[in-house]
C-alpha cells in the first residue's frame, strides 16, 4: 500500500534536496519558486548526467564542493547595463535632484549579480555629480557572480546593447568614457568602482546591514515565494531611511505585496517606490 | 672502443694457420735435431766402441808381438827376432795413448792404466833384461827363460785384463745402443704428439673463428629480419642487443645493428612519449584539468621535476599568462603565478614565440621536495601557440640538462595541444553561451510564471480592489475637479506665455514705430543746427558755431542709433519685407563708386572696386537690402581706416568653398562680395563677438569711432534673410576683410517673403576642430591590444586631411582597412557601389556640401545599410549635439579632439559580432 504516485516522489525528493542543501549550508531554497527551483535542479540533474534527484543528493552528502555547485546553479545571473532604459532615465530625471540634497548617498544592489547593474548605476551617479558622495553596496548570494562584478568586466560583445540602453537611459556623455577594451572583453574605469563594495549576502537568510537610500532589488524577488517576497520585503522596509526608494524589476510590483501601504508609487510607468 | 683494438676476420684466419705452420715448423726442426742426436750416438757407437775394440787388440797383438820376438830372439838368439818386439815395443805405446784419450769411463781409464802399468812392468823386468842378458850370455838365458818361464804370468794377466776391460767396453756399448733405441721411441712418440696438437689447434682455431663470425652474424641476420617485419601488431623488443664477442667486422655489423635498434628504440620511445601524453589528455574538457594532465604527463615523460603552465588569460586587457596547472609544486611557493607578455624571461620567449633550452643553470629557483629543495639543471621555455598567437606558456626544470630527444618531444606534444587547448577554450566558451542562454530561457520563464502568479492574485484581490475603488472613485471626483481647474490654469498660463511672446514682439514694433517718430523730429533739429553752424561767422560768435556743430553731430549720431534700432527691431519684429527682383550687378561698380568716393578723397584713401570676369549679368535677390549690407560694411571699413586703401572684390563663389551649412542649400549661384580695409583690425577673439548686436571690439573703439555696433548684427541679420552670410577675417592693426556671400535666388522671384524671427543659428563653423595628436607612445601601448579591429574595413567621413591623415595612421597601425572620403556626397556614392564592404563608419559632423547629419540620414535610408555601426565625430559634444546625432541614425559618438584609446575601444564595441 505505499504510494507508487511519481509526482509525490518527485516533491519529496526535491524537498529532500532542499532541506539537505539547508541543514547543511544554510542556503533556504525552500521558500523560493517551486516551478523555478524544479527547473533548476532538473538542469542540474541534466548536466551532471544523474539519474535522478536521490543521486544529487547522495553527491551532496559525500562529494565535495557538490553543494557549492548546485547552489551556484540555483542563482541566476541574468542582467544588462541600463537594463529596461526607461526605468534609469526616470531614475536619473525625478530621483536624482532628491538625492543630490543629501550629504551621503547609500545605494544597495540587493541580487546584483555580476554587476551590470552596478555598473550603470556608478555610471550615472558619475555624470550626474554624485559618484564621489555616493556609497554602493553590491550584494548576491552567489559568490561567484560576486568575484565576477568585482573585477568590472563584461564581455565585449555585449557593449553595442548596452551603448544604445546607455544612450537611452539618457546618458550625457559619450559611454566610451568609461571604458577600455581588449579582443574580448570590456574593463571598466576602476575610478566607477571605487565607492563600490561587494560582498556576498543571502536575502533570504542574511539580516539588514546598514540604512539605506536607494535599494535596487530588480528581477529577484520573482524567484520568491509570497512569504519570502514579504520577508525580503521587511528586510527592505528596515533597510530603507524614511523616503529612501526602492526598485524593482520590471514585471515586479509592489502591488500585492503586504508592505504596499508602506510605500507610495513614486512613478506610473516605472516601478519605482517611495517609502512613506 | 678506441681502446679495443679491432682484429679482423682476415688477420684471425691468419693468424690460425700461421700458427699452424709455425707449429709445424717447430716440429720439423724439433724432429730434425733429435734425429741427430740419435745419428750422433748411433755413430760414436760404431766410431768410438770400435776403435777402442780395435785399439785394445792391436796393443795386446802388439804386447803378444813384443813376447814372440822376445821369446824368438832368447830361444834363437836371432837378431830379426826382436824386431817385432821394438815395433810392438814402439807401436803399443802410440796405440794405448789413442785409446786412453778415446776411454772416457774413469774405471776403464784406471783399467788401462794398470794395464798399462802391467806392460811397462813387464817390459821392464822380462823383456829388456831377459834380451839384454841374452845378448851378453846367450844361451844360459835361453834356458833360464825356458826353466821360469819369466813374464808369463804377467802377459796372461795382461789378456786377462784385456779381455776384462773390452768386456766392461761392451756392456757400456750395449747400454748406448740401448739409450739410442729408447731416443728413437721417444721421437716416434714425440711426432705422434706434436701430429695431433697441430691437428687439435687447427680445429680449435678454426671452430672459434668460424663461431665468432656466424653466431653474430645469424643475430644480426635475425634482427634485421625482425625489424622487417616489424608492424604495429606484433611488438618488436627494441630493448634487446646483438652481444658483441669479438673485435672485428661482425663486431662493426653488429655496432651498426645494434646503433639501428637504439635508434628504433628511440624513435619508438619518442613515438610512446608523445602517444602517452596525448593518451593523458584526451577526453578532458575543462581547461584547468586539461591543463593540469598536459603538464604531469610531459614533465614526466621529460624527466622533469617541475613543471608549470601558463594560460593566457582573454579577460585580462593586458596580455596576462596566469599559472593553470603544475607539477611537483604541491607547495605553491615556487614561480610567480602569472606574468606578462614580455615580462622575465618567459615572457620575453613568449613574446618571440619560440621554444628555449637552458643547460647548466646555476642559480635557479629551487625544486621543492619534501626534504628541501633540490636545484635544477635543465630548463625549457616553450610558448604553446594557436594560429600564431600564444595562448599558453610551458616551462618546465630537470636536475639534468634535456637531451635533444626531450627538446623534440616538447616540441613536437605542444604543437598538437595548442589546437587541443584552443578547442578546449572554445568548448568551454560554449558551454559558458549555453549556459547564459538556459539561464537567460529561465529567466523569461520565471518571469512568466511570475506574471502568471500575479494576475492570478490580482484577481484574488479585485474583489477587496472593488471597495476600495468605490472610496477612489469619489477621490477622483474631486481629483477632476481639481484638475478642471488645473486646467484652466494652464490654459491661463499658455494665453500668457503667448502674450509675452506677443509682448516682446509688440516691444520690437513699438521700437520700431518709435524709432520711426523719433526721426522725424530730429531730422528738423539737424536740418536747423547744421544751419546755425553755416550761418554762425556772419551772425554769431564762433563759440555758438562749436554748440551748433556739436548738435548736429549729436544729431546725426542719434539718428543713425535710432535708424539702426529700426531696421534691428524690424528684422527681430519679423517685419522685414524681403522682395526679389533682377538687378544687373554690372551697375553695381557704379552705383558704389558714387556713394563712396567722395568719402574716400575726403579720408586720402585708396578705393577700388575689383569685379571678377564670370559673374553672370542678373543676380536675384532682394537689391535694396543687398546694397544696404555693402554699405553698412563700406561705411565701417572707411570708419575704421585712417590711411592706405580700401577695395570691394565682386566674384563668383563655387559650392565647394561655402561654409558647409550652406553649401548644400539650393541657388543659381553665390556671389561673395569682399570689403577689405587696411585699417585697426579686429582681435581673433572678438570675431564671433562683433557681429552681436551692441557690441563693438571694445568699449575704447566705440569712444574713438562712435557708432552704435549695430552695424554688423544687422548685416549678419540681412544677410541671413538672403539667404547668405558675412564672414570676417582680420589681424589686429593690419586690416580686416568682410566677406559678403549671396546666393542668386530666381525662384522666389516676384515672391514676397515676411520673414518670421526665425534666428536659427547657423551651425558653427568647424573652427574647433583639432587634428588629432597622435602620441606615438600612445600607440604603442595599444599595439597589438585590438586584434578585434585586425583586418575590418572601416570607412571615414572627414573633410580635414589633416584628420583623415591622423586617423588613418592610427586605424591602419591596428591592422584595420581604410578607406576615406572627404565628404557626405562621397560616403554614398562609395556606400552605394559597396554597400557590405565596410565594417563602421567613422563619421564627421562638420562638413561642406553636405554635413555629418545628413549624411548619416540619407546612409539610413538605404535598406541594405539600418544596421551598419555609424560613429558621429563631434566637433564639440554639446548635448543637443548628440542628440541630433543620434536621431539622425548615429550608433555611438565620440566628440573631438579624439582620445585614440577611447576611439580604439568605441571601435571594438561596435566591430564586435554580437
Amino acid at each position: 500500500m505505499y504510494s507508487q504516485d511519481e509526482n509525490f516522489k518527485k516533491e519529496l525528493e526535491v524537498d529532500l534536496l532542499l532541506e539537505t542543501i539547508y541543514r547543511l549550508t544554510g542556503y533556504d531554497f525552500k521558500q523560493y519558486v517551486r516551478a523555478s527551483i524544479i527547473r533548476r535542479i532538473e538542469n542540474r540533474r541534466n548536466i551532471e548526467n544523474a539519474p535522478n534527484i536521490t543521486t544529487l543528493i547522495e553527491r551532496a552528502f559525500h562529494e565535495p564542493g557538490f553543494l557549492e555547485k548546485i547552489i551556484e546553479g540555483f542563482s541566476v545571473p541574468v542582467t544588462e547595463m541600463f537594463r529596461d532604459p526607461s526605468f534609469f532615465k526616470e531614475f536619473r530625471t525625478n530621483i536624482v535632484p532628491i538625492l543630490r540634497n543629501y550629504q551621503e548617498i547609500r545605494i544597495w544592489h540587493a541580487g546584483c549579480a555580476t554587476g551590470e547593474e552596478v555598473f550603470s548605476m556608478a555610471i550615472l551617479l558619475e555624470e550626474e555629480g554624485l559618484l564621489d558622495k555616493a556609497k554602493i553596496y553590491a550584494t548576491d548570494m552567489s559568490k561567484v557572480a560576486i568575484e565576477q562584478a568585482r573585477q568590472g568586466i563584461v564581455p565585449l560583445n555585449k557593449m553595442q546593447n548596452y551603448t544604445k540602453n546607455y544612450l537611452k537611459a539618457g546618458g550625457t556623455k559619450e559611454f566610451s568614457m568609461y571604458y577600455k577594451t581588449n579582443s574580448q572583453n570590456v574593463f571598466f574605469a576602476e575610478r566607477l568602482l571605487k565607492n563600490v563594495i561587494f560582498a556576498q549576502h543571502n536575502l533570504v537568510t542574511d539580516q539588514s546591514f546598514n540604512e539605506f537610500h536607494v535599494i535596487f532589488c530588480r528581477n529577484v524577488l520573482i524567484y520568491f515565494n509570497p512569504t519570502l517576497q514579504n520577508k525580503v520585503h521587511e528586510l527592505f522596509i528596515q533597510s530603507l531611511s524614511s523616503n529612501g526608494f526602492l526598485g524593482l524589476g520590471n514585471k515586479e510590483s509592489l502591488r500585492i505585496s503586504k508592505y504596499a501601504d508602506s510605500y507610495e508609487e513614486f512613478s506610473t510607468d516605472e516601478p519605482l517606490y517611495r517609502k512613506k | 672502443m678506441g681502446k679495443n683494438k679491432k682484429i679482423g676476420i682476415r688477420t684471425k684466419i691468419m693468424s690460425g694457420y700461421l700458427l699452424v705452420i709455425i707449429m709445424v715448423i717447430f716440429a720439423f726442426f724439433l724432429v730434425n735435431k733429435q734425429f741427430s742426436v740419435v745419428q750422433a750416438d748411433k755413430d760414436y757407437i760404431m766410431g768410438h766402441d770400435f776403435e777402442v775394440t780395435t785399439l785394445s787388440h792391436q796393443i795386446e797383438k802388439y804386447v803378444l808381438d813384443m813376447v814372440r820376438g822376445q821369446r824368438g830372439y832368447i830361444i834363437t838368439g836371432e837378431e830379426s827376432y826382436l824386431q817385432p818386439y821394438y815395433t810392438g815395443q814402439r807401436e803399443w805405446q802410440h796405440n794405448f795413448d789413442e785409446l786412453y784419450r778415446l776411454v772416457d769411463d774413469p774405471g776403464q781409464q784406471a783399467k788401462l792404466m794398470v794395464i798399462k802399468d802391467n806392460i811397462n812392468k813387464w817390459a821392464d823386468t822380462v823383456g829388456e833384461p831377459l834380451i839384454n842378458q841374452k845378448k851378453q850370455e846367450s844361451n844360459g838365458v835361453t834356458l833360464s827363460y825356458l826353466e821360469n818361464d819369466q813374464g808369463g804370468a804377467t802377459i796372461d794377466l795382461i789378456r786377462s785384463q784385456f779381455d776384462n776391460f773390452r768386456e766392461v767396453e761392451m756392456e757400456f756399448r750395449q747400454n748406448r745402443a740401448d739409450a739410442l733405441n729408447q731416443n728413437i721411441d721417444t721421437l716416434i712418440q714425440g711426432l705422434v704428439t706434436l701430429g695431433l696438437l697441430v691437428f687439435i689447434v687447427a680445429i680449435v682455431m678454426s671452430t672459434l673463428v668460424s663461431r665468432s663470425i656466424v653466431r653474430t652474424m645469424n643475430e644480426v641476420i635475425a634482427t634485421i629480419k625482425d625489424i622487417a617485419t616489424f608492424t604495429n601488431t606484433n611488438a618488436l623488443d627494441l630493448s634487446r642487443r646483438i652481444t658483441l664477442r669479438s673485435r672485428d667486422e661482425i663486431r662493426e655489423l653488429g655496432n651498426a645493428t645494434n646503433e639501428l635498434l637504439t635508434n628504433l628504440e628511440l624513435r619508438e620511445m619518442h613515438q610512446q612519449r608523445i602517444n602517452n601524453t596525448f593518451n593523458s589528455y584526451q577526453g578532458i574538457t575543462s581547461i584547468a584539468e586539461l591543463c593540469k594532465a598536459f603538464i604531469s604527463a610531459i614533465s614526466e615523460e621529460a624527466n622533469s621535476s617541475y613543471g608549470a603552465i601558463y594560460v593566457r588569460d582573454f579577460r585580462s586587457d593586458r596580455h596576462l599568462f596566469v599559472k593553470s596547472a603544475t607539477f611537483a609544486d604541491g607547495f605553491d611557493t615556487v614561480g610567480r603565478n602569472h606574468f606578462e607578455l614580455g615580462q622575465g624571461l618567459i615572457g620575453e620567449y613568449a613574446l618571440k614565440k619560440s621554444m628555449h633550452v637552458l643547460s647548466d643553470l646555476d642559480e635557479f629557483q629551487l625544486i621543492p621536495s619534501a626534504l628541501g629543495s633540490i636545484p635544477p639543471k635543465g630548463m625549457i621555455i616553450a610558448p604553446i601557440l594557436y594560429e600564431g598567437e600564444v595562448i599558453a606558456v610551458i616551462e618546465i626544470l630537470s636536475l639534468s640538462n634535456y637531451s635533444e630527444s626531450d627538446q623534440q618531444f616538447i616540441r613536437d606534444v605542444i604543437e598538437n595541444f595548442g589546437i587541443t587547448l584552443n578547442s578546449a577554450k572554445d568548448r568551454e566558451e560554449i558551454e559558458r553561451l549555453l549556459t547564459e542562454s538556459q539561464t537567460m530561457t529561465e529567466e523569461l520563464r520565471v518571469q512568466s510564471d511570475d506574471l502568471q502568479t500575479q494576475s492570478e492574485e490580482l484577481q484574488m484581490q479585485s474583489e477587496e480592489l472593488q471597495t476600495i475603488n468605490e472610496k477612489l472613485e469619489e477621490r477622483s471626483k474631486e481629483a477632476e475637479l481639481k484638475s478642471v481647474a488645473l486646467n484652466q490654469a494652464k490654459i491661463e498660463l499658455e494665453k500668457q506665455a503667448e502674450q509675452l511672446v506677443l509682448s516682446s514682439k509688440y516691444k520690437s514694433e513699438f521700437l520700431a514705430n518709435m524709432s520711426h517718430e523719433l526721426r522725424t523730429p530730429l531730422n528738423s533739429i539737424l536740418i536747423l543746427s547744421e544751419l546755425i553752424a553755416e550761418n554762425a561767422g556772419e551772425q554769431s560768435r564762433g563759440e555758438e558755431e562749436k554748440f551748433a556743430k556739436v548738435i548736429h553731430t549729436s544729431g546725426k549720431d542719434l539718428l543713425a542709433l535710432i535708424d539702426d534700432i529700426l531696421d534691428l527691431s524690424k528684422v527681430e519684429a519679423g517685419k522685414m519685407e524681403i522682395i526679389y527682383g533682377e538687378m544687373n550687378i554690372n551697375d553695381l561698380p557704379n552705383y558704389l563708386e558714387m556713394n563712396f568716393n567722395h568719402v574716400a578723397e575726403k579720408k586720402g584713401l585708396l578705393f577700388n572696386i575689383l569685379k571678377g570676369a564670370n559673374i553672370p549679368n542678373i543676380f536675384c535677390t532682394d537689391e535694396k537690402m543687398m546694397l544696404q549690407i555693402l554699405k553698412n560694411l563700406l561705411s565701417n571699413a572707411f570708419k575704421y581706416t585712417e590711411n592706405g586703401s580700401i577695395s570691394i572684390e565682386i566674384k563668383n563663389v563655387p559650392n565647394k568653398e561655402l561654409q558647409p551649412a550652406f553649401a548644400g542649400k539650393e541657388a543659381d549661384y553665390w556671389i561673395a562680395f569682399s570689403i577689405k580695409d587696411t585699417g585697426i583690425g579686429i582681435p581673433k577673439e572678438k570675431h564671433q563677438l562683433i557681429f552681436e548686436a551692441f557690441q563693438q571690439a571694445d568699449g575704447a573703439t566705440m569712444r574713438k569711432y562712435g557708432g552704435t555696433g549695430l552695424g554688423l548684427s544687422i548685416c549678419q541679420e540681412y544677410a541671413r534673410h538672403l539667404g547668405g552670410y558675412v564672414t570676417l577675417e582680420s589681424e589686429e592693426g593690419v586690416g580686416s576683410t568682410f566677406t559678403l556671400y549671396l546666393p542668386s535666388l530666381s525662384n522666389k522671384l516676384g515672391k514676397e517673403d515676411v520673414l518670421l524671427t526665425s534666428l536659427e543659428e547657423v551651425a558653427a563653423s568647424s573652427l574647433d576642430e583639432e587634428v588629432l595628436s597622435l602620441d606615438t607612445e600612445q600607440v604603442n601601448l595599444l599595439e597589438e591590444k585590438q586584434n578585434v579591429l585586425q583586418g575590418k574595413n572601416v570607412l571615414i567621413v572627414d573633410d580635414d586631411l589633416r584628420n583623415i591623415f591622423a586617423l588613418e595612421a592610427a586605424l591602419k597601425q591596428e591592422g584595420m582597412i581604410v578607406c576615406s572620403v572627404n565628404n557626405g556626397l562621397e560616403c554614398l556614392e562609395i556606400l552605394e557601389e559597396q554597400p557590405s564592404l565596410f565594417d563602421i563608419i567613422l563619421m564627421d559632423i562638420m562638413m561642406p556640401n553636405m554635413d555629418g547629419y545628413e549624411t548619416m540620414q540619407r546612409i539610413r535610408a538605404n535598406d541594405e545599410l539600418t544596421d551598419i555601426p555609424i560613429i558621429a565625430l563631434t566637433a564639440k559634444a554639446m548635448e543637443r549635439d548628440r542628440k541630433k546625432c543620434l536621431e539622425t541614425g548615429a550608433s555611438d559618438y565620440v566628440s573631438k579632439p579624439l582620445d585614440l584609446e577611447q576611439l580604439l575601444s568605441v571601435l571594438s564595441v561596435w566591430v564586435s559580432n554580437e
